[in-house]
């Protein structure tokens, strides 16, 4: 088989731009995670909000917002190549590592641009804001890639079922859950305005959670991807 | 004819072990107690069972990574089988556990406790290893499929149970050195030992008997191509 002369990088760089332009065609996987998320936060700030609730529970309910809305579109990013069909074409046209991160990518920014509108949002609704911006951003960009990295396998997986809708988030949670508690602890440490010092044993595990799982989900990828 | 000795074996060990838990003095020195010490009785069954769910658990991810190294049916039917029979043992162990934690902390469940929150992933895990193979019809993609998230639980488990208690020491319950103390002895009595030690072996044989059984009936039901396995 001839050496394609494209880079590797060019060719994730193409997966990804793919799924960007079509996904902008329709918007449907950007409006399901910004509506949930809005969804999510208005009832949110409905029922707690007057209550004027620790920062400690504002810490952890940032996150059942993210992660919630997380797990009503992430998985669309392969549902939909099976759904329209051109599961088998994208097969053919490139190796498996490359995919995964296609759509690694393509989920990152899904949930980078889910975070830059949510923050300012929870930030005026809810009435507070973390005492220590760097850390609360810092652990926003690593849950992030946390929760893109760890569910692009799993929403692979779950293409391939025929009930796909909670399925997602049930096969999900489980694989999130040591993120979820490094996170949420990182920041409530924002909120409550600590040091780094104590935000570093948990970012220590996310970093060590993130490269376990993307490592695991690249030598796994092309069992579930070849189906 | 050839393992009915064995099954009289374990019959014998089981009764036994249930006799003695409730004829012998109780395993926890009264003036160490936190509630009744006879309540303590309870360890010599709840501490086999969930050793035999992680057991099962371990014994499925095996297989899972044989399947997909030899794509073979057998290895699949193996590790659900597994799966099947740990989930029994982990819901049994979380009774057990709670009724423990009941009489001796004060509350049915506890999330600060990491064992308590450990079992409660093994649950969710089985619960969504099921919801899986039960959405996927085609035999090939089930078995391939349910192989890769086995793998990918295991390792998130891993995390979560070992890993996370060393970053987080929250105020953990659990006598760590209830088995063997910090210089390497056993702390328990040797009444208590031969007791205890015997139950464990006595729940790992009947598992793996179980086990056993329920392979063959799975295989025969398959191969008359029943539905609803």
């Amino acid at each position: 088989m001839p050496r394609s002369s494209v880079g590797w990088v060019a060719k994730v760089i193409a997966v990804t731009r793919k799924d960007i332009v079509s996904e902008f065609r329709t918007r449907y996987a950007l409006n399901a995670i910004l509506m949930f998320a809005l969804v999510t936060l208005t009832v949110i700030s409905f029922a707690v909000g007057a209550l004027e609730p620790s920062k400690e529970i504002m810490a952890a309910l940032f996150w059942i917002i993210l992660f919630f809305a997380a797990m009503s579109g992430l998985a669309q990013v392969f549902i939909k190549e099976e759904e329209s069909g051109t599961a088998m074409i994208l097969k053919l046209s490139s190796e498996g590592t490359v995919i995964f991160f296609g759509k690694l990518f393509f989920n990152l920014i899904l949930l980078s641009i889910l975070a830059v509108l949510i923050i300012p949002l929870f930030i005026v609704l809810l009435k507070t804001s973390p005492a220590n911006w760097g850390i609360f951003l810092t652990g926003v960009i690593l849950g992030i890639i946390g929760l893109s990295g760890a569910t692009t396998i799993i929403a692979a997986i779950v293409s391939k079922a025929t009930v796909k809708g909670a399925l997602f988030t049930v096969l999900s949670f489980p694989v999130l859950m040591p993120l979820l508690v490094a996170v949420i602890e990182i920041t409530k440490v924002a909120f409550l305005g600590g040091g780094y010092k104590e935000v570093w044993p948990p970012m220590q595990l996310i970093i060590t959670y993130d490269v376990v799982m993307i490592t695991l989900s690249l030598l796994l990828f092309d069992f579930v991807w070849r189906q | 004819m050839y393992y009915m000795w064995w099954k009289i074996l374990i019959f014998l060990a089981m009764s036994g072990v249930i006799i003695l838990a409730f004829a012998t003095p109780s395993p926890m020195d009264p003036a160490n107690s936190l509630g009744p010490a006879d309540a303590y009785r309870i360890f010599y069954f709840h501490v086999p069972q969930s050793w035999v769910a992680s057991l099962a658990f371990l014994i499925s991810m095996f297989f899972s990574i044989r399947f997909l190294q030899t794509k073979n049916m057998k290895f699949d039917l193996k590790a659900v089988t597994a799966n099947r029979l740990g989930l029994i043992f982990a819901i049994l162990a979380a009774i057990t556990g709670s009724i423990f934690a009941k009489t001796t902390w004060g509350e049915f469940w506890n999330w600060s406790e990491i064992r308590e929150v450990s079992i409660f992933i093994l649950l969710i895990i089985y619960g969504a290893y099921f919801a899986l193979r039960s959405a996927l019809p085609d035999p090939d993609n089930r078995a391939t499929l349910s192989a890769v998230l086995s793998i990918i639980f295991a390792v998130s488990a891993i995390f979560l149970i070992f890993i996370l208690p060393r970053v987080y020491p929250t105020f953990s319950q659990h006598p760590s050195d209830s088995v063997v103390d910090k210089t390497g002895k056993l702390t328990m009595g040797p009444m208590v030992s031969i007791i205890f030690f015997t139950s464990l072996a006595t729940f790992t044989a009947l598992f793996l008997w179980i086990y056993n059984l329920s392979l063959k009936v799975f295989k025969a039901a398959e191969e008359n191509l029943l539905e609803d396995i």
